[in-house]
């Protein structure tokens, strides 16, 4: 009646179980109790979070990496509450973006947003509008919110870029 | 831990006195009964102990066996009547095991043996108690989705044969009434509209139905469980509706029975001293009741106006009294008690009252004009000539003031203010009098009081100086002791003003002939059997209690009549008279599911039509909302102690008296049997157990398809009594669930979940059935097989995949599961119209307590911790002690039943060390 973890089955599930939050992998018995709670899963029928696990367990490494579906968890974590044998099932795809991004392996999408916030400080740049404009204005403050300015200059080169600024 | 480990102890057992040759087997399921008779089939005594009323345990609830599908009671039922019959097997049933000493071959154990309140050896378990049993609660038996009644047997094949009484002690409203009123016992009659019986239930304890009905103070509401929930129940007004029902469709002659030859004089013909001439006339004793007053009631009569109390209503409660044989000499003064006992009688009952006003001692208060409340009172009563003002005052917070306001009212008075020196918090009146009083325009003046009376120059008053007061720190009768506030004085002008401050004993009163308190006046009695300090000689009520309430003191009678006839016959007055039995607590009753719903409103009638005159204020209710208030009762001690079953029983079975008792046994082994429990499947709320109608787990399951259930084996849904087209069955709820706790496989869930698979379509064969699982687990002989056999021959759908969701469909009640199949990879959304949740078991509760007592190890799952899982599966680690059943790790019914005959023969292997007749 003890939880031993089963053996693991190919050598990219160690590899994610050695990745922090990755540890609880070999723990999943397959049941697709996370596949049938995930509402991620509602609305994208190729995300299938058992399944996914299931390539891990399986070794196929280069095609998890190279998908964006670990992406797509919204790490609602409704699955790690339902999940019978105590798998953190968003931590292991965080585990997993970790090898991913390592290696270069970062969705397109993903990637255009980080840019956008690296070249001006502030994701939702369209959603600055007229009206805001206005409410800056009539509050006093200053309208230029100086996209591209020098603090996410000196941001990155603090953290970005061998951080030469102090 | 009082079990030596034998390692520890120096004592053998040849020192220690031998070894038992007699065992207990502690719980009565399958494995305990095994256990039990393979130890008397090799000529040991056996104690089967079972804290249910019956043995068969969990196995007597399942409709089949799995693999081979035999009846579970066929199989089961032999057994039980071989257990029954066995002549080295004595039953122990709702008893538990209360401590244990001791070693192997020489343990002392102490059983509590819970009441049954039914004889068992009498008992023919014919049924005629439960027919008439007016009670009706869920049946733990039948896992709550069927009803028994509150004497019962659990079900037909119940072992030992005889019917049991589910009584839990005391309820709150009859621990809190001072007369003792069987509280439950009335409601329950009359939610069954049997109106005579329960006033004849209320008149066990006092003859004043009506009267009490509309004065007294209702203790019993004040802790009534209801309360808990929205609002006691209205039960002052219930009893008052019995009498009135009564009075409309007729009485019934008492039976007069005056077999008794010792004379009792009563003094006082108040509610204390009726109530105990009541009570004494009742037990045959000829009762002559004195008083000076004209007519027997006392301050009920003289003192209680007749809006609240009519007249005609205490008349006749004391005409009752007079059919039984009670005789009145009114108008009649006792000088002492030694006249009494010279003129033949052989005790006495003092019950003078307390109807002397008490005085403030203020300036004037002599003056014309000023009244006292019991004097006030006494002749508006009596219809004589008071003279009222237009503005009157009462001082005072207490009945009597708020009486004397609205009697000052309704002869007149145009404005009418009560003084009161403490706040409304502390306003002792009656709730709904103040309500009534303020309707009515009444004003209350708080933290006010009156410090002078102004008079004129021919003696007649015209107003009060009063004084405003804050309240100071708690007194000794822990109400905030009120402080006047220096320079606050006002006056008010008054035409009236009315003392209610109070009431004391007549100072010069016969009470003074035995030992009296030295400052209050008041009787000494032993508050328990009223006795005074002179022999023969008994009081209560207000004599006793100072003012206090008309129940404490009909109560007092009640007990003085029992002291009285106890004095009377030479017994001991006070032996066994406290109370021992338990009061239900709170947390005892069950008030889940129980919808708010208000106390029946009292009809009144309206202020404009009641004001000036002395008709009944409060109306009474109908047939029809005594019922609907009656019904709102929560039925705390579940037996109402009606008693009906004891006239039903014609065997004389039935002792509503039965007390718990604690049997002490010497055994030389103990074997531990003591089951499961079953997984709390509410622990899923995403299964949606509890909150919808149509999802059911598998006890609840078993006892609907098996033939002695509710539904007598019609598989219905129970939310509209359809049946079920399609059916799910999910897997592992509550097992192999590490975050709740339970990571082990429960072992027996697969199959047993496969077999109410099959058995779904043995009843409805047309009817879909789906089993949700993870893995099939079909290790056992011939399970794989049965597995295969459901799958092929009986066209189960199986499914792999444990589902992540129940919601239901509101308009249908059917249920829509989300779960992907992990064959294809599949997420779906599948409707059923009935979901059965094969829940795990867990280790049963109370375990820990016994493995405390036994110094017995538990698994860290909370299972028994056996001595080893392969060479010695039924050892515990305490030497003597076995284990079998699911008590040490879930066990399908046939491994129970080998792990019993293990534990048998290990235990005998002890007990043979023992001298044979020892």
């Amino acid at each position: 009646m003890s939880s031993d973890p089963h053996n693991p089955t190919s050598s990219f599930a160690q590899e994610v179980a050695r990745e922090p939050g990755g540890e609880d992998i070999n723990k999943c018995v397959q049941c697709g109790i996370c596949s049938a709670s995930c509402l991620v899963a509602t609305y994208e029928r190729r995300y299938r979070p058992r399944q996914l696990i299931q390539k891990i367990l399986l070794g196929e490494r280069e095609e998890v990496l190279r998908s964006e579906l670990p992406w797509l968890c919204m790490t609602c974590r409704l699955c790690e509450e339902r999940c019978q044998e105590g798998v953190s099932i968003s931590e292991i795809f965080h585990a997993v973006r970790q090898i991913a991004a390592r290696e270069g392996f970062i969705p397109n999408t993903f990637k255009r947003t980080i840019n956008t916030l690296m070249e001006d400080g502030w994701l939702l740049k369209d959603a600055y509008s007229d009206m805001i404009e206005d409410d800056r204005d009539d509050l006093g403050l200053d309208t230029d919110l100086g996209w591209n300015n020098e603090f996410v200059k000196r941001v990155k080169e603090r953290y970005l870029e061998g951080g030469t600024s102090s | 831990m009082t079990v030596e480990h034998a390692s520890k102890t120096s004592a053998s057992p040849e020192s220690a006195g031998g070894v038992s040759r007699e065992a207990l087997v502690v719980g009565g399921g399958v494995a305990g009964m095994q256990a039990a008779l393979d130890i008397a089939n090799q000529g040991y005594k056996v104690y089967l102990l079972e804290r249910s009323p019956s043995i068969g345990g969990r196995m007597a609830m399942l409709d089949k066996t799995f693999p081979t599908l035999d009846c579970s009671a066929c199989i089961l039922t032999p057994k039980l009547s071989e257990v029954a019959r066995h002549p080295n097997i004595e039953l122990l049933t709702c008893s538990e095991v209360k401590s244990v000493k001791g070693e192997a071959g020489n343990f002392t154990v102490e059983v509590l043996k819970r009441a049954r309140y039914v004889d068992v050896d009498n008992c023919s378990a014919c049924g005629e108690c439960t027919d008439v049993c007016p009670v009706e609660v869920p049946n733990e038996f039948d896992w709550g989705i069927g009803f028994r009644k509150a004497i019962y047997a659990p079900f037909p094949q119940a072992t030992p044969n005889a019917f049991t009484v589910d009584k839990r002690g005391e309820p709150a409203c009859r621990a809190n009434c001072p007369a003792g009123v069987n509280v439950q016992g009335f409601i329950t009659l009359m939610r069954n509209g049997k109106f005579d019986r329960a006033l004849e239930i209320v008149r066990e304890a006092i003859p004043f139905a009506g009267v009490l009905g509309r004065v007294c103070v209702s203790y019993c509401e004040e802790e009534c469980e209801r309360g808990m929930v929205d609002e006691a129940l209205r039960i002052r007004d219930l009893h008052r509706f019995l009498a009135d029902y009564e009075r409309m469709n007729g009485r019934t002659k008492p039976e007069v029975k005056t077999d008794k030859k010792e004379k009792v004089a009563v003094v006082g013909a108040g509610p204390a001293g009726l109530s105990c001439a009541y009570h004494l006339a009742r037990m045959g004793y000829p009762v002559t009741v004195f008083d000076a007053k004209p007519e027997p009631g006392g301050l009920l009569r003289y003192s209680i106006p007749e809006y609240r109390l009519p007249r005609d209503v205490l008349d006749d409660e004391v005409q009752y009294i007079k059919a039984l044989g009670v005789k009145f000499k009114m108008k009649t003064n006792v000088k002492s008690i030694k006249e009494l006992f010279d003129k033949g009688f052989k005790a006495v009952f003092i019950a003078t009252g307390a109807s002397v006003s008490r005085r403030l001692k203020l300036p004037g208060e002599d003056a014309k004009g000023v009244y006292h409340a019991i004097d006030f009172l006494e002749r508006v009563s009596k219809h004589e000539p008071v003279e009222i003002g237009e503005k009157v005052a009462v001082v005072g917070g207490g009945d009597a003031a708020i009486d004397s306001a609205r009697v000052a009212l309704r002869l007149g008075a145009k404005e009418v203010t009560i003084i009161y020196r403490r706040s409304f918090v502390e306003l002792p009146a009656i709730k709904s009098e103040v309500d009534d009083a303020m309707a009515e325009g009444i004003r209350f003046m708080l933290l006010t009081n009156p410090v002078e009376v102004l008079t004129s120059a021919d003696g007649r008053m015209t107003g009060v100086r009063c004084v405003k007061m804050r309240l100071g720190e708690p007194d000794s009768s822990g109400r905030r002791r009120p402080v006047p506030i220096p320079g606050s004085e006002f006056t008010i002008a008054l035409d009236n003003l009315i003392v209610a401050a109070g009431q004391v004993a007549d100072p010069e009163g016969l009470h003074r002939e035995v030992k009296c308190h030295e400052r209050w006046g008041t009787v000494e009695v032993d508050p328990i059997t009223m006795a005074t300090d002179t022999p023969g000689v008994f009081a209560g009520g207000d004599v006793v209690l100072g003012p206090a309430t008309a129940v404490k003191a009909v109560g007092h009678g009640r007990a003085a009549a029992v002291s009285i006839d106890r004095y009377l016959r030479g017994e001991d007055i006070s032996e066994g008279r406290v109370s021992t039995r338990r009061r239900v607590q709170s947390y005892e009753v069950d008030k889940s599911g129980v919808e708010i719903e208000h106390r029946v409103p009292m009809p009144r009638a309206p202020p404009a039509v009641r004001s000036d005159n002395f008709g009944e204020v409060e109306l009474g209710f109908n047939e029809e909302s005594a019922v609907v208030e009656a019904e709102r009762c929560l039925g705390c001690a579940v037996c109402c102690e009606c008693k009906l079953c004891v006239e039903a029983c014609t065997r004389n079975a039935i002792d509503h008296d039965m007390e718990d008792e604690v049997v002490e046994l010497n055994v030389g082994a103990i074997v531990i049997a003591t089951g499961y429990k079953l997984f709390d499947v509410d622990e899923y709320p995403r299964l949606g157990y509890g909150r919808y109608n149509n999802v059911i787990h598998a006890m609840e399951y078993e006892r609907l398809i098996n033939a002695s259930g509710p539904t007598a084996g019609n598989l219905i849904r129970l939310s509209d009594g359809k049946i079920p087209q399609d059916i799910a069955f999910i897997q592992c709820v509550g097992a192999r669930d590490v975050p709740k706790g339970v990571p082990y496989c429960s072992r027996v869930c697969c199959m047993y979940g496969i077999k109410n698979a099959v058995m779904a379509k043995e009843h409805h064969p047309d009817t879909k059935v789906t089993v949700y699982y993870a893995d099939i687990r079909a290790f056992g002989k011939g399970f794989e097989e049965f597995y295969e056999m459901a799958r092929t021959r009986f066209g189960v759908h199986f499914v792999r995949g444990r589902v992540g969701e129940v919601v239901e469909d509101k308009t249908t009640g059917n249920l829509r599961l989300r779960v992907e199949d992990t064959e294809t990879g599949e997420v779906v959304e599948v409707e059923h119209d009935l979901v059965i949740l094969s829940p795990g078991i867990q280790p049963p509760q109370g375990l820990e307590e016994i493995a405390a007592e036994l110094n017995m190890q538990l698994s860290e799952d909370g299972y028994v911790q056996v001595l080893d899982e392969i060479t010695a599966p039924v050892d515990t680690l305490t030497p003597g002690v076995f284990v079998c059943g699911c008590a040490d790790s879930p066990k399908d019914i046939p491994d129970s039943v080998s792990a019993g005959s293990a534990a048998a023969m290990r235990a005998t292997i002890i007990l043979s060390q023992g001298e044979e007749g020892a």
